[in-house]
């Protein structure tokens, strides 16, 4: 059943010409980037709000949460719906292409900086094949710091 | 030892206990002791021992005991009621309260020792004090005498008949799973030490048990009083046969016999009227006794089943556009009709069950009023006044989120009532009214509402010393005093920083209170407002929705969003031509009726862009006493809507409330109508000067 323990499969996808991976064991669902309900006032990396099923979930712009600007739509955009400490939470990625096993030997230490994201996002970088995987933590993602939030509040204003 | 489960059940049985005990002492300060009243608090108190032993709480056992004792002497008019021996009853109850905070683990340390000392000296007080009461209840059944018993040689045998409060821990111990047994101890003849035997014996089983029972009482036996043999009820989760082993390991014991105690069912109300003379009264008094018809669920599965439904209503709803489609593409078929017929049912059951599960979720808002007699007492007895508190309504139902709100607010209300509402009696008896002050508290369904009112027959507000106050404290220039109306004066005591009271007291605060009142109201989506007379009284009537997962809002558009406004904050809708609106200074304004409304835009406020036709579409928002206009793009119309939180990740956001989920399934944002009142509104006699201006 399992390859060795501590095997990692990461849900793999693309951003801004990037290819990044999360831990699956966060991953609920991925569903198609439609009917998002904008948040006036809310940070800018915010996108907006959407129905799953009957829940009011929170979905960031993951391209804007990691400082890499805007992403554009296309048929391919996807919510990433995640799970991070009893909450659920969404964020747009460009698309999804596939699942990776990878063992946590694959898995080096992340550079100060990767493709213009803050080491604080990662959990280190994975070369598969000729592909480098930039692997996000999502935790450090979806966690907010009230400094943070301010800073972004007041930048908006 | 005790599973999670054991202790809550037990503990709240011990919260329902101690409310009836608080009633019930409440009922014998005001009417005396009636015998109704004393068998219930006795049988209360008695409950509670038996359960906290069994649990081993020792603390609350050993002071219901005491409570237990000095009413069975008040039971046999061995006792009177007095002053004094209410007032150290709520002291036993309070310190009942601290010991179940002990054990909740919000306390600690709990010495009730002086309580108890206190109980003590009440019974000793009143001359009555030998022979002491069972420790176990029951009406004192007179010790069998020596000549009565069977003749020696045969065991000791004793035909047991159980008081009702006995039977009670008995089913009650059952239900936790231990057995009750008759135990029957016969003793040699000869024994020289019956006291000492006894105390070993009890000593014996109470390391398998517990002992609720026993004929003759405990005293008793301790002292040797009892002829060939004793018998007593024993609670225990051992077998008889270990039960029997225990006993005769005692010297001198000359027989035993262990009977499991087998209880009356509860459907003999016959049998056991003639059983018993307080029997008639408990017959509907004994709820515990029928089969179990309630389980306990957590909340969070009520919840959970809630939103399990809301996402059954959004399918309903696109199950319903489909309905349309199919319609009109092919008519009146067979196959449509069915689809139609099915829509239309699901519809109604989702409808019922929404409907049922919101009111699994309503709690009687006796779980506030309950607590409040007490408390009214106290501040009473404090400021030298005498009340008259009386409830009505107790089993009027509210979400239970509402019912923790309401708690406060409610407080402060009943606080300032019998702090400055109602008279000393010596003045009300100047100005002829009864020496008891009405305080009227009173919950009722008025249409899809909840409504509370709080009436008292005090003093009433005056509108003139209000006026003085509110010129005094800065609120208004004696100019806007005099100008003001009175109802507008009245509505100050609901401002910041406003006290009515001559003296700051500790019992109705510094003066913060009636605006954090109404705060706390409208947070709910509540209001709060109230009637007065000089003289005659004051009434406030306290308006509360049934639940806070639904509420009645306005929906409107702003460029392609929906935007919700929560209706109890909506005062009237308006249209106006784009010429109508002026300017002051940097501010937008209408007049309407003569008034001047300050005017915001929405799309301003949340950045959006607007798509105006021609006509501004104006909610009218109104908060405490603010007004605003808030402009949007088209106003759609009235709807329930299903509250939905934005979610901690989001947390607060400026202007919002939360969200909610349209019928398209799309989510429509809630504006946080009251925040942009308090922001951006203008207070009505702000409004009344600049139109005098």
């Amino acid at each position: 059943m399992d390859k060795g323990r501590g095997e990692l499969q990461l849900v793999v996808f693309r951003l801004k010409e990037q290819v990044y991976g999360v831990d699956i064991n966060h991953v609920l669902e991925i569903i198609r980037a439609a009917g998002v309900t904008a948040i006036p006032g809310a940070p800018a990396f915010v996108e907006g709000v959407i129905n799953l099923r009957g829940r009011v979930i929170p979905v960031i712009d993951l391209a804007r949460r990691l400082g890499l600007g805007t992403t554009g739509r296309s048929e391919n955009t996807r919510i990433i719906i995640v799970e991070v400490g009893g909450a659920t939470a969404g964020m747009v990625v460009d698309g999804v292409s596939e699942v990776l096993r990878l063992s946590p030997d694959d898995i080096q230490p992340p550079p100060a900086m990767v493709a213009g994201v803050s080491a604080a996002f990662l959990r280190g970088i994975a070369l598969v094949g000729e592909r480098l995987v930039i692997l996000l933590d999502v935790t450090r993602i979806f966690h907010r710091e009230e400094k943070e939030a301010l800073r972004e509040l007041s930048r908006e204003a | 030892m005790f599973t999670g489960e054991e202790i809550a059940i037990y503990l709240e049985e011990l919260e329902e206990k101690i409310q009836a005990i608080n009633d019930n002492v409440l009922l014998l300060e005001r009417e005396g002791g009636s015998p109704e009243v004393i068998q219930e608090i006795f049988r209360a108190a008695h409950t509670i021992k038996g359960s906290s032993a069994v649990m081993g709480y020792e603390k609350i056992t050993s002071l219901t005991h005491e409570i237990e004792n000095l009413f069975d002497l008040l039971r046999q008019g061995k006792m009177e009621v007095s002053e004094n021996l209410v007032n150290v009853l709520f002291e036993a109850l309070d310190a009942l309260k601290l010991l179940k905070d002990e054990i909740t683990g919000a306390g600690g340390g709990v010495d009730v020792s002086a309580v108890i000392e206190k109980l003590r000296s009440c019974r000793a007080g009143c001359g009555a004090g030998e022979p002491d009461a069972a420790p176990a209840g029951g009406e004192l059944p007179p010790a069998p005498a020596a000549d009565e018993l069977p003749a020696g040689g045969s065991a000791y045998r004793f035909e047991l008949e159980l008081e009702e409060a006995v039977e009670e821990v008995v089913r009650e111990a059952e239900v936790r799973g231990f057995q009750a047994y008759q135990v029957d101890i016969g003793i040699d003849r000869g024994c020289q030490m019956k006291g000492v035997r006894a105390f070993l014996i009890f000593e014996t089983l109470q390391q398998a048990g517990e002992i609720i029972k026993s004929v003759p009482p405990a005293e008793d036996l301790q002292e040797g009083r009892y002829g060939e043999g004793f018998t007593v009820v024993l609670l225990t989760r051992e077998d008889a046969g270990q039960v029997r082993d225990l006993v005769f390991s005692i010297a001198e014991v000359s027989s035993v016999e262990v009977r499991p105690i087998k209880l009356r069912s509860g459907e003999q109300p016959a049998a056991r009227e003639a059983a018993g003379q307080q029997a008639r009264k408990e017959a509907n008094a004994s709820p515990g006794r029928e089969n179990i018809k309630t389980v306990r669920v957590d909340v969070q599965k009520l919840d959970n089943l809630m939103n399990l439904v809301g996402e059954l209503v959004i399918d309903r709803t696109r199950l319903d556009r489909f309905v349309e489609v199919f319609e009109s593409r092919y008519g009146s078929d067979d196959l449509v009709e069915n689809i139609v017929e099915i829509s239309n049912h699901l519809g109604q059951v989702t409808g019922d069950l929404q409907e049922e599960i919101m009111k699994a979720r309503m709690l009687p808002v006796a779980h506030v009023f309950n607590r409040l007699p007490r408390m009214v007492r106290d501040l009473a007895h404090k400021l030298g006044k005498e009340i008259d508190f009386i409830i009505e309504g107790r089993e009027t139902e509210l979400d239970r989120n509402v019912i923790e709100v309401i708690s406060d607010p409610l407080i402060h209300l009943l606080r300032n009532a019998v702090d400055h509402g109602i008279e000393p009696p010596e003045e009300r008896v100047r100005l002829g009214k009864p020496r008891a002050g009405r305080l009227l508290l009173k919950a009722a369904y008025v249409e899809s509402q909840i409504v509370i009112t709080l009436s008292d027959d005090g003093r009433g507000m005056d509108p003139e010393k209000i006026r003085q106050r509110a010129v005094e404290k800065g609120l208004l220039t004696p100019e806007q005093a005099a100008r003001a109306g009175e109802r507008e004066v009245l509505d100050l005591i609901f401002a910041p920083g406003f006290s009515t009271a001559s003296s700051v007291s500790d019992i109705s605060g510094r003066g913060v209170g009636m605006d954090i009142v109404r705060n706390q109201i409208e947070q709910i989506n509540g209001s709060v407002e109230f009637t007065t007379t000089p003289g005659r009284g004051t009434t406030f009537t306290i308006k509360l929705p049934l639940t806070l997962a639904i509420i009645r809002a306005l929906m409107v558009t702003l460029g392609d969003h929906v935007y919700a406004f929560p209706l109890t904050n909506v005062l009237e809708t308006l249209t106006f031509k784009p010429g109508e609106i002026q300017r002051v200074r940097h501010a937008e304004v209408v007049v309407v009726r003569g008034q001047v409304l300050p005017l915001v835009r929405l799309a301003h406020l949340f950045q959006e862009k607007s798509r105006e036709e021609g006509r501004l579409s104006v909610v009218v928002l109104g908060s405490g006493d603010k007004k605003v206009g808030v402009v949007v793009d088209r106003l759609i119309g009235e709807q329930e809507i299903v509250i939905k939180s934005l979610g901690g990740y989001l947390g607060q956001v400026p202007g919002l409330s939360g969200a909610t989920i349209l019928g398209d399934g799309k989510v429509a944002l809630i504006v946080d109508a009251r925040a942009i009142v308090k922001e951006t509104g203008v207070e009505d006699a702000a409004l009344e000067m600049s139109r005098a201006g």
